[in-house]
């Protein structure tokens, strides 16, 4: 191995499309998301620092790691030092699975997509781990929500993922992106079922209305993330945003023809951006429109709708395949 | 207690309650299945300073009692000294403190409207309702001056006259709540996530609520129909049209359309008094020492019905006045709405008491044993704090 | 969704919140704000040291230093409840009220106004 290449995947690792790039990125959409929902409620959201506000979340995250780090002396302090960290490494993994600037991400194996679906079930084990490790009663409660959540929104999601696999043969996401660019069209024309449940499970996963029951606020605090502060709460603040541009990422990819676009002058990036931006804004803009539901209700209601669901989207694939 | 219940602790501090106050919750996994409330955190001495301040410096020491019915509370305290005066107030003040007090009710029902959506995670709702709220709160500010504490009542009548442009810009700005209300009633019960929250929770059957005594839209939503407005008439209540609003649900649904519908008739009161105003002086002049004598005044305050007790001894100054605020009369009646939900429902089912936790807290020590009233000194009660908290 | 329509036009139209610093909220005619007195001597309405809107003001926020017609008064802002009684029962009319609203300082000191008569060098009040 020569030195280019290892100094090219340093790069690409570190800085393009790699952790810095990923972070600029996440900021970024925070922002997005923030702002879509202040004006869809009439309001400015974060407007003062930096052109329009655009440097508020680096700002927030400033303060953030540079607050008191308080630690309770009932935690037990190995889970609750490890989470944010386990948090934020976990994002950045399957991260690197998402292609990104071209149609082929930094890591990529066949049946990657899997794995991909492993590690959103460990973002819930984990934010069930903080919560146990901090031994709060309300973080106790989110904790269990948040497990109690992944009950409901793992097996439709999972189901409509794998919606694109089927049509491309393959069980790797930049293999499923090449495949949507060799075919020139996108795989929600075949998955608009798919594609629904998908953008529903994604916003399970990042707990936001309506169904942030993990840290509701009025009434478990801030769920299981409770006790955490300074630099934790700040890392748990990126590693959210960052599973906001790794859910949407992954949505683009398999639905979306992740970063290709028609016209092939403009480059990959861009289209990335562009198609993530729109994910970003629909889960803004939803998230505006309705309340909370209860953990009975999600669960109930995700068994009873969305399962049946996904598996007639696969069963119309299959058909679709047949023909 | 089983191995299976924990208890969590519901204040004195948490994002639900906007004050402090003690609630502690015994749940199995989501189910609660215990409730126990504790006042008393904010406790702020109000009745004993009533008794240093004259009747006048009164008048705005009653408002401060609560923030958000403030002229509630004001109208009931001018109305209590005026009896202990034996006067009446003129007819144009009876009608003007009327349409402040409605204004009042219609922005204390838009606020418990958005906090009720922000209770069960939609915001949005909460920052549209509260947008229109400002315009209430402009209008009130054009026709009192200040936009929350009014200081509108004198004792006599009101200080500040409405002339014909405020009451233009009155009716203008009505039109406009009205319809804004209409978009709610209509869009509230047609967003299903808030359905689904509010049907069913935080039952409160008739009979319970009559037991437990609860005032104001709370009783009335468990199918009572009472109101101090038309049980007891004051001020230009007593030739005012309008409607008591019940609903039969007995749930946190039903406590939403009570007060929807209680916009409707606010407005509707609003418009009747605008259109016959009297015309006339609006203020009598009033001795300064009141005799010797007793009162009690009820007023229908947007949260229900606000006590008050007054006892005059001959000088400028009250000799005792007692306020019992209309949410101490409500708590009691939370544990039984709570027990056997959900904790999520938590937060939704206190907020639909409409809580104002600051006006109810008062201090009166009963030795339930002895069945005495104890009433201490400063220093008998200073030990009795220290003797509390261990020292 | 019962909402989205309302919500979709707001992403187009200008919020309606201000942007409170730079954008100052106009204050509407007879609301009670900032008080002033008149301790001016070329005056009609000038203050006597009557003393009575002290008497009367519910929350203590005025006080008078010194006696009589010659007497400075000092509005603490910080205690005032704006509710306009030392305006109504002045005998001269010496206090009125503005509409200025925003009277919040860092400093403990900007909420204490002082109304001072001129004097002479040597203190007393000039005739």
């Amino acid at each position: 191995m020569s030195w280019q290449v290892v100094a090219y995947d340093l790069f690409s690792v570190l800085i393009y499309p790699g952790i810095i790039f990923l972070v600029a990125l996440a900021l970024f959409y925070q922002w997005v998301d923030r702002r879509v929902y202040a004006r869809a409620q009439n309001r400015y959201g974060p407007h003062h620092t930096g052109p329009r506000g655009l440097l508020q979340p680096l700002a927030d995250l400033i303060k953030l790691l540079a607050k008191e780090d308080i630690e309770p002396s009932a935690v037990d302090k190995m889970i609750f030092r490890a989470a944010p960290i386990l948090l934020l490494t976990l994002v950045f993994t399957a991260l690197f699975m998402v292609p990104i600037s071209g149609t082929s991400a930094i890591v990529s194996f066949e049946g990657d997509l899997i794995f991909l679906i492993f590690i959103m079930t460990l973002f819930a084990i984990l934010a069930f781990l903080a919560g146990w490790g901090s031994t709060n009663r309300f973080s106790l409660v989110g904790g269990m929500r948040a497990a109690l959540q992944t009950l409901g929104y793992e097996v439709p999601l999972a189901v409509s993922l794998i919606g694109p696999a089927i049509l491309a043969g393959t069980l790797s996401v930049s293999n499923i992106v090449a495949w949507q660019a060799a075919e020139g069209f996108w795989s929600i024309l075949l998955n608009p079922l798919g594609f629904g449940i998908a953008i529903i499970g994604i916003i399970a996963i990042i707990e936001v209305v309506p169904f942030d029951i993990p840290e509701a606020e009025t009434e478990i605090v801030a769920g299981w993330q409770t006790e955490f502060s300074g630099r934790k709460l700040g890392l748990l603040r990126l590693a959210h945003d960052l599973e906001l541009v790794f859910v949407s990422g992954l949505v683009v990819a398999l639905f979306l023809g992740g970063p290709t676009g028609p016209i092939p002058l403009i480059p990959g990036i861009i289209w990335f951006i562009i198609k993530t931006v729109i994910i970003v804004f629909i889960i803004g803009f939803i998230r505006a429109q309705f309340a909370r539901f209860r953990i009975d209700q999600m669960v109930s209601g995700s068994w009873k709708y969305l399962v049946p669901l996904s598996i007639l989207q696969i069963i119309i694939l299959q058909l679709y395949l047949m023909i | 207690m089983s191995d299976s219940t924990f208890t969590i602790p519901i204040g004195p501090q948490h994002p639900a309650l906007k004050e402090p106050e003690h609630i502690t919750v015994t749940i199995d996994g989501e189910y609660v299945v215990d409730v126990k409330v504790r006042l008393g955190y904010v406790h702020r001495g109000g009745e004993k300073a009533f008794e240093a301040r004259t009747y006048t410096q009164g008048l705005y020491l009653v408002e401060r009692i609560c923030g958000i019915c403030a002229m509630a509370h004001q109208l009931c305290y001018a109305n209590n000294v005026e009896g202990l005066l034996g006067i009446t107030p003129p007819r144009r003040a009876d009608f003007i403190r009327t349409i402040i007090a409605e204004l009042e009710r219609v922005h204390s029902h838009l606020l418990w409207v958005g906090i009720a959506g922000h209770e069960i995670g939609w915001d949005t709702l909460f920052m549209y309702t509260w947008r229109d709220r400002e315009l209430v709160l402009d209008l009130m500010e054009l026709a009192t001056g200040n936009r929350v504490t009014h200081a509108t009542n004198a004792i006599g009548g009101v200080r500040r006259d409405l002339t014909p442009d405020m009451i233009n810009q009155i009716l203008k700005g009505m039109r406009h709540l009205e319809e804004r209300v209409k978009y709610y009633a209509k869009a509230v019960p047609a967003e299903r996530t808030v359905m689904k929250r509010a049907v069913g929770v935080g039952i409160l059957k008739p009979q319970e609520a009559v037991d437990l005594c609860a005032v104001g839209p709370t009783l009335r939503a468990s199918g009572i129909k009472r109101d101090i407005r038309k049980d007891d008439p004051y001020s230009a209540y007593d030739e005012t049209p309008f409607d008591i609003i019940t609903n039969d649900g007995c749930d946190v649904a039903a406590r939403v359309l009570v007060r929807v519908g209680e916009l409707f008739e606010s407005l509707k009161i609003l418009d009747y008094c605008i259109e016959h105003l009297p015309s006339g002086p609006i203020r009598v002049r009033v001795p300064i020492n009141v005799p010797p004598a007793e009162n009690v005044s009820i007023v229908e305050a947007p949260r229900g019905e606000d006590i008050h007790y007054g006892k005059s001894n001959g000088t400028d100054k009250p000799e005792r006045y007692k306020v019992r605020a209309p949410t101490l009369a409500n708590w009691a009646s939370v544990p039984t709405m709570l027990k056997g939900g959900y904790v999520a429902d938590l937060p939704i089912t206190l907020a639909a008491i409409d809580p104002c936790m600051s006006c109810t807290d008062r201090i009166a020590i009963i030795d339930i044993g002895k069945r005495k009233k104890w009433v201490g000194s400063t220093d008998q009660l200073r030990r009795h704090i220290k003797k509390c908290h261990g020292k | 969704m019962a909402m989205r329509d309302e919500c979709a036009k707001s992403l187009l139209k200008k919020p309606s919140t201000l942007v409170y610093p730079f954008e100052k909220y106009e204050s509407i005619p007879g609301s009670r704000g900032k008080i002033v007195i008149n301790t001016l001597e070329s005056s009609d309405n000038k203050c006597i040291g009557c003393g009575l809107c002290i008497r009367v003001c519910p929350a203590f926020a005025l006080e008078m230093i010194g006696k009589g017609p010659t007497c400075d008064m000092k509005w603490y802002a910080g205690r005032c409840v704006f509710c306009g009684e030392c305006v109504d029962i002045c005998p001269r009319s010496a206090i009125t009220q503005e509409t200025t609203y925003d009277l919040a300082d860092s400093n403990q000191d900007g909420l204490i106004y002082d109304y001072k008569r001129k004097r002479n060098p040597e203190g007393n009040v000039k005739e």
